[in-house]
């Protein structure tokens, strides 16, 4: 196929590659680049691309003006608790309804993915009245539970449902012979061939963690207990109007970690899939 | 090693019965292949000795022991499953080693196990290599070495050879045969290749429909096949089956006459089928004096013999020669049966006649 495109096409699909790139590419080049100009350049016009002026001093006030440390970090390790736990729950789940026969399965496993068809917004209020009475509003818990055991995690569960069916039934009755049990066929075969599905989850876990804002908003009201997306919007003058440099620099600083984990995991995504083996 | 004893085995999937009652005694040591086409439940008997079904009546005993309600891992058996059931992300030696890893053994004995099972099955540059780096015939000896690095008791193999092209069925073929003269471990080999169970089998037990048809030596059940399926089903080119009546002038089928064996333990004017193998027709060197015309309908040359397809009377059948033979189609040669390798069963195939 490859061969048969001449190298004038060739350059012109690049051009045309190039013209499509821009929507991506463009928001954040402008994040990063708005982040270190003084707020007047920012609107200039024509607008400067490329910074006439670099004012590093926005990351400093990042820090100053919010804990935005304690907020990183609030961020960072409910997205890790959030990943690994539906990781966990979600491969169990998922295992059990692709190869534990028991009754009603389906219809079980019908009723757990209702739940995708529910959006958060409806359920906000009663969880909050619940997490009230047991006197978790303000605490990270909401954050972690409603993830874990709510509608990420039974989408997770269903990737990882399809992924188990398509495991070929042999592997686990040669285990079986070999003397393992549904435990161990579980954690020494089934798991480690689900690494690609894993990675999945882990990726979309994650981000959906990180990005989180309703519920930061509804659970939290102390500035020390912010994640990051909720913390943006504390960056604003005394009339309420936002620092764009700041707000871009906190910005740019938030999609780091995600930016991180995403080359990471995707790398892994793509060994997982050669490691299985389970292709040709 | 072990005895394996089969009674009055059963298995039904709710009203649906698969197993109707198989009997079968398996010596210690013995090679015996499960024969029959697609659906016969020759797999089903297999994975209900293995304990990967559930048996739904009789006995099984292993050994000793009643295994009925035993897990796979407490039956001491290992099985060689048709994919290979390799585990993707384990090395060679980790796939052999695992079932003995999970039993408890020493890091030192397993290696040692490894090493020799390896060392016979001539995989020992192969041990840190993954089953997707291996070629199909290297993957089914591996699988044989996950099976025999433990020495259980009774060795398993559902159609082990099916993934492979015929050239290396035959080489494994002589592997596993091989494998078994060393070891003399009790093997149970399910194949619908009536080739292997031939050229492997001490014994072959020939299922249809879930039930046994008959047990035997392989060259019994060649030579004296209890009824038309078995008849049907052991040997290839397959046996020709010509349906007639039996009269004092031989059997009498639409055309010609054929001639009978001397023993027939049915009466005169009695309805029945005449077997008789491809290879057990003669040509007749004298047309008129014996044998029978045949129209030949086509000549298949095979090298060290050759296939004729040719109409005796109505009937059409395959003759192999070992001959050449220098006619063309169209034209009539005379051809004899063996009388001594007749075989004749009952109109409806299920008993034999001689």
């Amino acid at each position: 196929m490859r061969a048969d495109i001449s190298p004038r096409t060739k350059v012109a699909l690049y051009g045309v590659m190039c013209v499509l790139l821009i929507p991506f590419v463009f928001p954040t080049w402008w994040m990063v680049t708005s982040s270190l100009k003084p707020i007047s350049d920012i609107f200039a016009f024509p607008p400067q691309l490329v910074p006439q002026s670099y004012d590093w001093t926005t990351y400093s006030k990042v820090f100053e003006l919010q804990p935005f440390v304690q907020q990183y970090w609030n961020s960072a390790y409910i997205a890790a608790v959030v990943t690994v736990g539906t990781m966990i729950i979600s491969s169990m789940a998922g295992y059990a309804f692709a190869r534990i026969r028991f009754p009603y399965a389906n219809a079980v496993f019908m009723i757990v993915l209702l739940g995708l068809l529910i959006p958060s917004e409806v359920t906000i209020v009663p969880l909050f009245q619940m997490f009230l009475k047991a006197g978790m509003v303000n605490t990270h818990w909401p954050l972690i539970l409603v993830p874990i055991f709510g509608a990420p995690s039974v989408f997770a569960t269903f990737v990882m449902r399809q992924f188990f069916v398509t495991l070929p039934a042999e592997l686990e009755e040669a285990a079986r012979v070999d003397g393992l049990g549904r435990f161990k066929i579980f954690t020494r075969i089934a798991l480690p061939l689900a690494k690609p599905a894993l990675a999945s989850v882990a990726i979309f876990t994650f981000l959906h963690s990180w990005n989180l804002f309703l519920e930061p908003i509804v659970f939290l009201s102390s500035a020390e207990m912010f994640t990051l997306p909720q913390a943006l919007t504390q960056y604003t003058d005394a009339y309420g109007g936002p620092m764009w440099n700041i707000q871009l620099a906190a910005a740019t600083l938030t999609a780091l970690p995600v930016l991180i984990v995403f080359v990471i995991a995707q790398k892994q995504f793509v060994e997982g899939l050669a490691h299985t083996g389970l292709k040709g | 090693m072990a005895d394996v004893t089969l009674s009055d085995i059963r298995k039904s999937y709710g009203a649906v019965k698969t197993i109707h009652g198989v009997d079968l005694d398996i010596k210690n040591g013995e090679f015996v292949v499960l024969v029959g086409p697609s659906g016969c439940g020759k797999s089903t008997l297999l994975r209900m000795i293995a304990g990967l079904e559930t048996i739904t009546g009789g006995t099984l005993n292993i050994g000793d022991r009643v295994v009925n309600d035993l897990d796979p891992k407490d039956r001491d058996i290992a099985m060689v499953f048709q994919s290979y059931a390799l585990y993707p992300h384990m090395t060679v030696a980790t796939n052999m080693g695992f079932s003995l890893e999970h039993r408890g053994a020493s890091k030192a004995e397993i290696t040692e196990r490894v090493n020799w099972a390896a060392g016979i099955l001539g995989l020992g540059n192969l041990l840190d290599r993954y089953p997707r780096q291996l070629s199909g015939g290297q993957r089914q000896r591996v699988a044989m070495g996950r099976a025999i690095v433990r020495n259980p008791q009774v060795f398993l193999f559902d159609e082990p050879l099916s993934n492979l092209d015929a050239k290396l069925r035959v080489v494994m073929r002589g592997e596993i045969k091989a494998l078994h003269q060393k070891l003399k471990t009790t093997t149970i080999y399910v194949t619908h290749d009536q080739v292997e169970a031939m050229t492997m089998a001490d014994r072959i037990v020939v299922l249809n429909g879930g039930r046994v048809e008959q047990i035997g030596a392989p060259l019994d059940l060649y030579d004296r096949p209890a009824n038309q399926f078995v008849a049907g089903f052991i040997g290839s080119p397959s046996m020709n089956f010509i349906e007639g009546k039996i009269t004092e002038a031989g059997f009498q089928t639409s055309g010609v006459v054929l001639p009978l064996p001397k023993s027939i333990n049915t009466a005169m004017g009695q309805a029945a089928v005449y077997g008789i193998r491809p290879e057990h027709f003669r040509l007749s060197d004298h047309p008129g004096h014996a044998g029978v015309p045949a129209e030949i309908v086509l000549i298949e040359p095979m090298g060290p013999e050759t296939q004729v397809t040719m109409k005796l009377g109505g009937n059409q059948v395959t003759g192999v020669f070992r001959e050449r033979i220098n006619s063309a189609p169209g034209e009539v040669m005379h051809v004899s049966p063996e009388v001594g390798s007749i075989h004749l069963f009952s109109e409806d195939g299920d008993t034999r006649l001689n």
